[in-house]
């Protein structure tokens, strides 16, 4: 194998792929990249064994041939040459190790047979369908921060995205929950969506299939199976395994009849929590809004520093109340705001029993997206 | 009036009245049978508390044809054996069984059947008694080379007012349970096994005859942790021989249910038990703490009364003033001889007595002093509306804890004289501080040392506590409640304990049996493993009675957090910052013990002193 190729294209290729590598692996060969030369030029993968990234690039394939190398050690090589150096990858009998050349550098590095890389089968997977990368981003970005993170709970550290036919309409939606608040986003199902099996991206996918959608065209295109979900983003594509479990019904948890409705403007809204939760070093800053007609005072009480209080305009008018909500949680929510505007709507129980019925969370300019949090009883 | 003789049936749901009291009554009546047939496995299975139904089988020596119909009859029994003369002594019982009274008596109050191939059979028959009528004997099939199965359908169908009386499926599995944990602990040979509504509730190998296998059975039901931190008994006086394994001070628990008493096998509750105890330990152990204890207590079976109750649940010792001295002697001797294993130094003898400085009572003197001063750790101290240990270690515990006077004395500084806080503080003055990791106080009579990092933890976990009483700690809730599954005498144990539960952040509530269903949880646990967290909650139910593993967690996460400065092993302490974490000790109930059972300071008395130099 012998290839030639601009060390930009090709740190740009590995760049794609190396993340997917683990830093510590057992299996030594999950440390390599596979380096694939051919007549449609140079393909890159890596895997962990639950994901496959490939890469695929043009390079000036001299010797078509396959090869395993250490992906982190060659990620760094080529980062560290000089910009717009020429780089040649080589690998002949001759030498059991690849040859790395820049300019005046070289390197050998150690190999393991192609023949041993661990390929991810493809089998199974749906006809693929072109997804807008816009909207497919914009579903990501909207539920991932909800992903949770306890690992007991495994069906829910991933993003839930399936097909559904709501009120007549066919959606493609994306679900996130990590049992103290969830958020949900939806998009127009595309062409084919209708009919596929829903499935659980596992975060790490979400963030590896995110991060490649910088550099997708203008759609991307997904298959999935019960088992797998693959994204095809034009010169890369992601394999995956989805997460093996059954999302809880979600839609059970959505409050439907919430009346109490709050609005006020989002960045004073955020700015405020931010500022009141700065006394508290807890990680679940508790912070309760005294909700009032007109107007909603947010506190925070810390046993060692005290209390801040800030007031906000807002547009309420019905009984006063008082909820409370780990301040981050709010802040997470905000963020999702793309609106002037935030709106709260609260369960119209009177009391204190409200004080624990879920709290929806809408964008008054985004329709497609909801978010659910539950409170906080101090 | 004429006075009339009452029809069998009639007798016999009378006596049912005494004898078979609830489910669990007849768990141990049937599980008695099965052992005085010299079961080697004996597998019980309940349905709905033990009222649906109850099934124990065994592989002892089973029954024939001809000796079915009478093992049903009233005052049959093959326990006792008239002598030469014709005559019986009830003195002389071996067996655990000899009223011939369970079966006639479960007869007439359920549906009862009764399935049995005898030893050596190659048939076997069965025959059924339902409210007191009996049919059969018939040939049945019977699984398993010899044995019995005993079954028991619709308890107390036949007296609807006793069926009133039921408490809750969950607290009749509880009480099965115990009943056959009681029973296991004295029968070490015999393999048990539980099944509450097809859940496995216990699992109990055959362990080998003796005091290993014995050691096996007891780590099995009580925790191993009960096994670590107890010490053997051995002791035999006048024929009467006491084994089995008592807990070392500091591992105690708040109640006194789980002192077991055997007498030749029989689990007895006897007072007498409790009084001994509670005299050995006297000077190691404060008042309304208990030691746990399995003890073991072997005699000539004359020596000993067992037919004072219907239940036999109680004995009558010939004498009761030999049988206490032997109990309470073994106690001492074992617990000064554990005092001496955990120092084996030189000075072992006066080492032995450098004692787990675990509460008040713990000071043979210092407890009276404490006491008479007006001191107590459980008193209403006021607490502290800060961590202690953490923000606590400031000048600003102090107006509340100690009299305003107690001047804080600077070790390195020899212009101030010592001052009287020895006199005043259990814990005394702080003096010095060891290896960054001990404080060194001194006391009017004595020193104490202190672990700072056990005794901080402690501090936390205690303040928290107190701070979650007073509702200061925020509750997430649950989007989707966690439904936690448990075996029922745990999800019994952590529902009933709902409330306190709910003070330390955890919101949950009973779920049907064997499952709790959260609700809220601690917000300073973030997102956390639920289900782990209420399994290690039952566990501490279980072995500490305290649900431990909660306030751990807490206390985990609050001496990571930044702010609090924690008091970590390894930090240097300002004199005034040892001092106020003494005297948070002293205002803080439970202090003298970590998280985890182990003494946060030791206390030595002049007096060892002395005599680790040999002035005494
Ligand atoms: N599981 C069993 N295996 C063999 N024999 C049994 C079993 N259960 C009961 N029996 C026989 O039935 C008799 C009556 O039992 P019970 O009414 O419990 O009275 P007791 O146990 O006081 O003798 C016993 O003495 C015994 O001979
Ligand atoms: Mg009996």
């Amino acid at each position: 194998m012998k290839l030639t190729i601009e060390r930009a294209a090709l740190l740009k290729a590995l760049g794609h792929v190396q993340s997917v590598v683990e830093r510590r692996n057992t299996i030594p060969i999950l440390s390599n990249v596979l380096i694939s030369a051919g007549p449609r030029g140079l393909a890159l993968s890596a895997t962990d064994l639950d994901m496959e990234i490939v890469d695929e690039t043009e390079a000036e394939v001299e010797a078509p041939g396959q090869i395993t190398a250490p992906a982190h050690t060659l990620y760094e090589i080529v980062r560290k040459l000089p910009e717009g150096a020429e780089v040649s990858l080589s690998y002949t009998g001759d030498d059991p190790r690849l040859q790395v050349r820049a300019g005046r550098y070289k390197v050998n590095l150690p190999v393991l047979p192609a023949g041993d890389f661990p390929a991810m089968p493809k089998d199974g997977l749906s006809q693929a369908v072109e997804v807008e990368t816009e909207a497919l981003i914009r579903l990501i970005d909207r539920t991932r921060f909800a992903i949770s993170t306890e690992e007991t709970r495994y069906y829910l550290t991933g993003i839930y995205l399936h097909p559904l036919v709501e009120e007549g309409r066919e959606i493609l939606r994306a679900v996130a929950t990590d049992g103290h608040r969830l958020a949900l986003a939806d998009m127009p199902a595309p062409a084919g969506a209708v009919g596929a099996p829903g499935v659980i991206i596992p975060r790490k996918t979400v963030q590896e299939a995110r991060r490649l959608m910088e550099d997708a065209g203008e759609t991307v295109s997904v298959q999935v199976s019960p088992q797998k979900v693959r994204f095809d983003f034009g010169r890369a594509s992601l394999t995956s395994k989805v997460i093996d479990g059954a999302f809880p019904d979600y839609k059970r948890v959505i409050p439907q009849g919430n009346g109490r409705v709050l609005t006020a403007d989002n960045a004073l809204f955020a700015a405020a929590v931010d500022r009141v939760a700065t006394i508290s070093s807890e990680k679940s800053r508790s912070v309760k809004l005294a909700v009032e007609p007109g107007r909603v005072v947010l506190t925070v009480r810390n046993m060692e520093t005290g209390q801040a209080q800030e007031e906000l305009e807002a547009d309420y008018d019905g009984a006063p109340f008082e909820i409370g909500f780990n301040a981050r949680y709010l802040l997470d929510v905000s963020a999702q705001i793309g609106a002037e505007m935030i709106e709260l709507r609260f369960a119209d129980r009177a009391g204190g029993a409200a004080m624990l019925d879920p709290v929806l969370v809408l964008d008054p300019k985004d329709a497609a997206s909801q978010f659910v949090l539950m409170p906080l009883r101090a | 009036m004429p006075i009339r003789r009452l029809p069998p049936d009639l007798i016999n749901r009378i006596a049912a009245g005494e004898v078979v009291e609830r489910p669990a009554s007849v768990v141990k009546e049937l599980v008695e049978n099965a052992l005085d047939a010299g079961a080697g496995r004996i597998e019980v299975q309940t349905e709905g508390g033990g009222l649906a139904r109850i099934l124990v089988a065994d592989d002892g020596g089973g029954m024939g044809p001809a000796e079915l119909p009478v093992a049903v009859e009233r005052h049959a029994t093959s326990k006792l054996n008239p002598d030469a003369d014709g005559g019986y002594d009830l003195l002389r019982i071996a067996t655990l069984g000899f009223r011939g009274e369970a079966l006639p008596s479960i007869g007439s109050v359920a549906r009862l059947t009764l399935t049995s191939r005898a030893r050596g059979a190659t048939d076997a028959f069965g025959l059924t008694v339902d409210a007191g009528r009996l049919e059969g004997p018939f040939p049945s099939a019977f699984p398993g080379p010899h044995g019995a199965r005993v079954e028991v359908r619709d308890l107390f169908y036949a007296t609807p007012a006793r069926l009133k009386f039921m408490k809750s499926a969950r607290a009749e599995d509880m009480a099965i349970a115990e009943t056959l944990r009681r029973q296991a602990l004295a029968s070490e040979g015999v393999a048990f096994s539980l099944d509450l509504d097809g859940r496995k509730a216990l699992r109990l190998p055959a362990e080998r005859v003796g005091p290993e296998g014995r050691r096996a059975r007891i780590a099995a039901l009580l925790g191993g942790d009960f096994a670590d931190n107890a010490f053997g008994l051995d002791q035999t006086r006048e024929g009467l021989s006491l084994t089995g394994y008592a807990a070392l001070p500091t591992y105690n628990r708040g109640s006194a249910q789980h002192q077991y008493l055997f007498v030749n096998g029989r689990p007895v509750r006897d007072r007498l038990l409790g009084g001994a105890l509670r005299a050995a330990y006297a000077d190691v152990l404060a008042r309304d703490r208990h030691p746990l204890a399995v003890l073991y207590l072997d005699l000539d079976p004359a020596l000993v009364d067992v037919n004072v109750h219907p239940t036999k649940a109680e004995v009558r010792f010939r004498d009761p003033g030999l049988v206490r001295g032997l109990i309470i002697g073994a106690l001492r001797h074992g617990l000064a001889a554990a005092g001496h294993r955990a120092s084996s130094s030189v000075a072992g003898q006066a080492l032995g007595r450098f004692r787990p400085g675990f509460e008040p009572g713990a000071h043979a003197a210092g407890a009276s002093a404490w006491r008479e001063g007006g001191w107590s750790p459980r008193a209403a101290a006021p607490v502290s509306p800060s961590l202690p240990g953490l923000s606590g270690v400031s000048a600003r515990a102090e107006p509340w804890i100690g009299p305003p006077d107690a001047g804080v004395p600077d070790p390195q500084d020899p212009s101030v004289p010592p001052t009287q806080a020895g006199a005043e503080h259990p814990l005394g003055a702080a003096r010095a501080q060891l290896h960054e990791t001990y404080i060194l106080a001194q006391t009017r009579d004595g020193l104490v040392i202190v672990d700072q990092h056990a005794a901080h933890e402690r501090l936390v976990y205690e303040t928290m506590k107190a701070q979650m009483a007073a509702g200061g700690v925020a509750r997430q809730a649950l989007l989707l409640p966690e439904v936690v599954e448990l075996d029922p005498a745990d999800a019994e144990r952590v529902s009933g304990r709902a409330e306190e539960l709910a003070a330390l952040g955890l919101v949950l509530e009973a779920f049907g049996p064997g499952a709790v269903l959260v609700r809220e949880t601690p917000a300073l646990l973030g997102e956390t493993d639920i289900a782990g967290l209420v399994r290690d909650i039952a566990d501490d139910l279980t072995e500490n009675d305290a649900p431990l593993a909660l306030g751990e967690r807490l206390a985990e996460v609050c001496s990571t957090m930044a702010c609090h400065g924690s008091v970590r092993a390894g930090r240097r302490l300002q004199a005034s910052e040892m001092d106020a974490l003494l005297r948070t000790m002293e205002a803080t109930p439970l202090s003298g013990q970590c998280n985890h059972g182990r003494p946060t300071y030791v206390e030595l008395k002049l007096a060892d002193i002395e005599r680790l130099f040999g002035r005494r």
